[in-house]
């Protein structure tokens, strides 16, 4: 769509890199060593980004509900991905049953913005539910890793404190449940203080993009508020799902704590 | 098995993931009402024999049995709370000393157990040298040596059947010691309690003749 936009252009592109190289200088000269990463990272961008462009073009054209949940699942496959490899603690491996309660739960909550409150039609409509699906997951992905890092990390530190109480009787939950209760805010806190935070401190990508578009601001808005619920519920069915699916992880048969510490340090 | 056994343990190989067999093939009873010193070289295993015991730790191969029953047959908090293992790192949670000691109290599996009254805690208290202790004193204030043993009361107020104990005197000067090792004995000799206590001491005049269960090199043999 280019009603109302100015295209740019790839020399404008080019120009933009100028950010890039400025920030290059910066570490060179500060010798912080991001230079490699600074390079990675800048054509990871245009080839993924170009890479999107070209099979979002190609799923619009197509318009098959098929191809759109295959497009639905790849995202996902990737958000659990990225999830493992943003937690630090690798001692339970939680990929298989992450990637199937995402997928329902983000299936769900997609399903009830696309078909029901924006009413598309059909429900799968392209140009509706991949970027919505994309926002949904690449938000709520941050905060499953905040909330799942936390909830490792602090099992982990506080494991004389989860085994003294299973001594005493207590069973997985009631062991666990300061831990999985923090490891719950953690993950979302972020999304609330960026509701707080909205048309005040920021202007969000997705209804920038629309008023660069060309779009009524009185709907990009409208668009936007619908966005930030959404993540907002998602974030915290996925935190709370997620959060009790890998603790569960945590434990053993016979609900004895499976995470070790990091050195053979312990008694034995 | 003999009646007499309170806990069987048949052919148990136990290794920590990756490492070469802790135990390997382990067989031997524990006597009901019996009290045992587990003695053994530092990393030889006498930790992991209770964490065994308690189910914090479970075996690659091989059976426990607990009244001529298998592990798995009990729901494993009723388990824990009845084979009470007290910790060599006493862990007392954010709370004063009378919300530590009830505790237990609060979790599901123990929501049928008579509360005990503030009289018994602080009868509890005296015994083990904990006079200026105070019900509502903030637990974390307290020093390892009273922390040591808030955490003994507080698994006999769930009245196990049987104690493990890690060390339970590590921290403690030789007057306190003493106290808990009396109080030990008198629950070993009045009550019937099994006893398991895992410690480097050696064990003086107590009024218990106790059996010693020398734990190495993958095994476990009884001695007197």
């Amino acid at each position: 769509m280019t009603h109302g936009i100015i295209e740019i252009g790839p020399y404008q592109l080019l120009l933009a890199l100028v950010f890039v190289l400025a920030a290059g200088g910066a570490s060179l000269y500060h010798g912080l060593g991001l230079e490699k990463d600074l390079l990675v990272g800048t054509i990871r961008t245009f080839a993924q980004l170009f890479l999107l462009g070209y099979v979002l073009k190609f799923v619009f054209r197509l318009d098959s509900v098929w191809l759109v949940l295959a497009v639905f699942l790849f995202m996902i496959v990737f958000a659990v991905r990225i999830i493992r490899s943003r937690i630090k603690e690798k001692q339970v491996s939680f990929f298989w049953p992450m990637l199937v309660s995402m997928t329902i739960s983000y299936a769900l909550v997609a399903f009830l913005i696309t078909g029901v409150v924006i009413g598309a039609n059909p429900w799968w409509k392209p140009q509706y539910f991949i970027p919505l699906a994309g926002m949904l997951i690449g938000n709520s992905m941050n905060a499953v890793a905040i909330s799942l890092d936390r909830l490792l990390g602090e099992l982990k530190k506080r494991r004389q404190e989860v085994e003294m109480m299973l001594c005493l009787g207590a069973d997985y939950r009631e062991a666990s449940k300061d831990m999985v209760k923090n490891a719950m805010r953690a993950g979302m806190i972020p999304s609330i203080n960026s509701m707080m935070a909205v048309g005040v401190v920021f202007i969000p990508g997705m209804m920038t993009g629309q008023i660069l578009a060309g779009a009524d601001p009185l709907i990009a808005i409208r668009y936007q508020i619908l966005v930030m619920v959404m993540l907002v519920g998602s974030t915290a069915i996925l935190s709370f799902l997620g959060v009790r699916i890998v603790c569960r992880l945590c434990f053993g048969p016979a609900q004895e704590l499976l995470l070790r510490p990091e050195k053979n340090s312990r008694n034995r | 098995m003999d009646n007499n056994n309170i806990l069987d343990f048949k052919d148990v190989t136990f290794a920590f993931e990756g490492k070469t067999p802790l135990f390997k093939g382990l067989s031997l009873s524990i006597l009901k009402g019996a009290f045992y010193l587990v003695q053994g070289p530092s990393g030889a295993g006498k930790t992991t024999f209770l964490r065994l015991i308690n189910r914090l730790e479970e075996p690659i191969s091989g059976e426990i049995r607990f009244r001529d029953k298998p592990f798995e047959s009990y729901s494993p908090p009723i388990l824990r709370r009845s084979l009470l293992y007290i910790q060599q790192t006493p862990t007392m949670v954010d709370g004063s000393v009378e919300e530590n000691l009830l505790l237990p109290f609060s979790f599901k599996k123990n929501l049928h157990l008579a509360r005990p009254h503030r009289e018994k805690l602080n009868n509890l208290l005296r015994d083990v040298f904990l006079h200026d202790v105070e019900m509502n004193d903030h637990a974390m204030n307290l020093s390892v040596g009273q922390i040591q043993r808030l955490c003994l009361i507080r698994g006999l107020l769930l009245s196990p059947e049987i104690l493990l104990l890690d060390e339970p005197t590590s921290a403690l000067d030789r007057k306190s010691a003493q106290a808990v090792m009396t109080l030990i004995e008198r629950l070993n000799l009045e009550s019937g309690l099994t006893i398991l206590v895992v410690t480097h001491k050696t064990y003086g005049q107590g009024r218990v003749k106790p059996r010693y269960l020398r734990v190495g090199e993958g095994r476990i043999e009884e001695s007197s």
